[in-house]
């Protein structure tokens, strides 16, 4: 007992050694199977990163309690008096401002930033005045927009329902298409994974043959593999989860900079969730990668 | 050869067909009785492994039933088999050692692999070592090994649960005369510790000098089963 030995073949420290050793032992093979893993998490983590911001933005305007109601082109200021005055007294409203023509041209102007130069592009403002209405609660929106349609020298009402409407179509198609592609890429993965270890399993086939013979359960046979697969899941999981979410966070900021209208999630709200949902599917296909591995060679 | 009791092994007309159609064993059934030697005979191809494979059940039987110790395994889910095994030793032809352990090692590997703590491994291990006569060379690689110590150590690997059935099949196949004499000599001793002992072989003359118990095969049936037979008949 004086030659240094491996872990002897008992317990947990066993099963991680020789999964880790296999996992190193298994090298390019090993490295193919991570990249698979992490193009599969990639465009999984991608279409979560995309649906989640788009769900976001759509609740947050579903959540603005503002409705913009348009005022016909060369109304006299009686009217837009007359007009302030009824939109107050509907139900639900609690606020009511004006933007006048010059105030909608500064807004937009601010918001795509001082690079566009309008004043050469139009010879008039096209935008058309209006006021903003604020309302109690986003349900009275609806009420408020039909109601303030129907007053004199109003052109249209809208608070955002098409966006809304639109962009939660988008996120279920987001959604959908991200499943379908990762749920394909999966299964590339998981054939990958399993060949990788199925290298392993044919390397130390002698010694499963031993084992099985001596009596040792199928149990703690597939151990060290299911641990050599779940560190190829999560090594792909890992890598994968920097790409994502390294590129959200430039997204983000740039976002932030470029398109301030954009109420786009902070990344530090959506980083945590999206590792521990990468590490989870890595880890699940790993581990089903190796149970296929061995299947054939645990039966009786 | 009938007894009173439950028989160490029992095969209840067992037939076995193999996928592809050869027939390895046809209509067997005999009794094996506590600690009793038995030899089983026959020219390769005879069915003699896939006998042996149905008492530790590596092979299901077509039809009929295989009792060891009273239970029948061919009926036994999969996940007791493990526990089957750990009380039937098994001891082959090409011993079946791993070359990167020690003699030690090896033995040791049986125990471990089916979670008996450790301060009672070495112990145990250095027991069935001293049975087999090895104590020596513990820490030699099966390379470094001849095959007779090979087979001793295969033997001592085979022991080291305690089982009361050891299976040996083919057990000196691999050696020279000399050498399996000694084999034959050891599982006669352990026979002699209350364990029963199956043995396959075409070995005609160790058959014809122990004259014990003798079942032959031909074609995957018994054809002659006798309490102190020779090889031939």
């Amino acid at each position: 007992m004086t030659r240094p030995v491996r872990a002897s073949p008992r317990g947990v420290r066993y099963f991680l050694s020789e999964g880790a050793q296999a996992f190193r032992r298994n090298g390019l093979m090993s490295l193919a199977a991570v990249t698979v893993t992490v193009v599969t998490l990639v465009a999984l983590g991608a279409a979560l990163v995309v649906a989640g911001a788009l769900d976001y933005v759509a609740h947050r305007l579903e959540s603005q309690v503002q409705a913009v109601v348009y005022v016909k082109d060369g109304l006299p200021d009686a009217a837009l008096t007359e007009l302030h005055a009824q939109l107050e007294s509907l139900p639900g409203v609690t606020g009511v401002t004006y933007v006048s023509k010059g105030e909608a041209l500064n807004r937009l102007r601010k918001a795509i930033g001082s690079r566009a130069q309008f004043q050469d592009l139009l010879a008039r403002n096209p935008l058309p005045a209006s006021f903003v209405v604020e309302a109690d609660h986003p349900d009275r929106l609806d009420a408020i927009a039909a109601a303030a349609r129907r007053l004199p020298g109003v052109e249209t009402a809208s608070y955002g329902e098409d966006t809304v409407g639109r962009l939660l179509a988008l996120t279920r198609v987001v959604r959908l298409s991200g499943a379908v592609v990762g749920g394909a890429l999966a299964l590339v993965a998981l054939v990958i994974i399993a060949s990788t270890i199925r290298l392993t399993v044919f390397a130390r086939r002698a010694e499963i043959e031993v084992m099985r013979l001596v009596g040792a359960t199928a149990w703690f046979i597939r151990w060290p593999f299911v641990v050599e697969g779940a560190i190829t899941g999560a090594c792909g999981a890992v890598l994968a989860f920097a790409a994502v979410a390294g590129l959200y966070v430039i997204v983000a900021h740039g976002a932030r900079d470029s398109l301030p209208f954009l109420p786009l999630p902070a990344p530090e709200e959506v980083v945590l969730g999206l590792f521990w949902k990468l590490l989870t599917w890595g880890v699940v296909i790993g581990v089903v990668g190796s149970l296929l591995a061995v299947r054939r060679y645990l039966r009786v | 050869m009938p007894f009173p009791g439950v028989a160490a092994v029992e095969f209840d007309r067992v037939t076995k067909t193999y996928p592809g159609g050869v027939t390895a064993i046809r209509d067997v059934s005999l009794r094996i009785a506590p600690e009793e030697f038995v030899f089983v005979v026959g020219a390769t191809g005879t069915g003699k492994s896939t006998l042996m494979k149905m008492i530790y059940r590596e092979v299901l039987p077509t039809s009929g039933r295989v009792l060891v110790d009273g239970r029948d395994v061919t009926r036994m889910p999969a996940r007791q088999v493990p526990f089957l095994r750990r009380r039937v030793g098994i001891v082959f032809q090409d011993f079946k050692l791993l070359p990167r352990k020690t003699a030690h090692e090896n033995v040791a590997f049986a125990l471990e692999v089916t979670g008996v703590p450790s301060r009672e491994v070495t112990r145990r291990v250095m027991e069935v070592l001293e049975v087999v006569g090895l104590a020596a060379r513990a820490h030699a690689l099966p390379g470094q090994m001849s095959a007779g110590e090979q087979q001793r150590i295969s033997i001592a690997r085979a022991l080291v649960h305690r089982p009361p059935l050891l299976l040996a099949d083919e057990p000196t196949g691999n050696l020279d005369p000399d050498t399996s004499w000694e084999i034959m000599q050891l599982l006669s001793q352990i026979n002699l510790r209350a364990t029963t002992v199956v043995v396959t072989t075409h070995d005609k003359m160790i058959v014809d000098v122990l004259r014990r118990r003798v079942i032959a095969l031909d074609g995957g049936a018994v054809v002659r089963d006798e309490a102190r037979g020779r090889y031939g008949g």
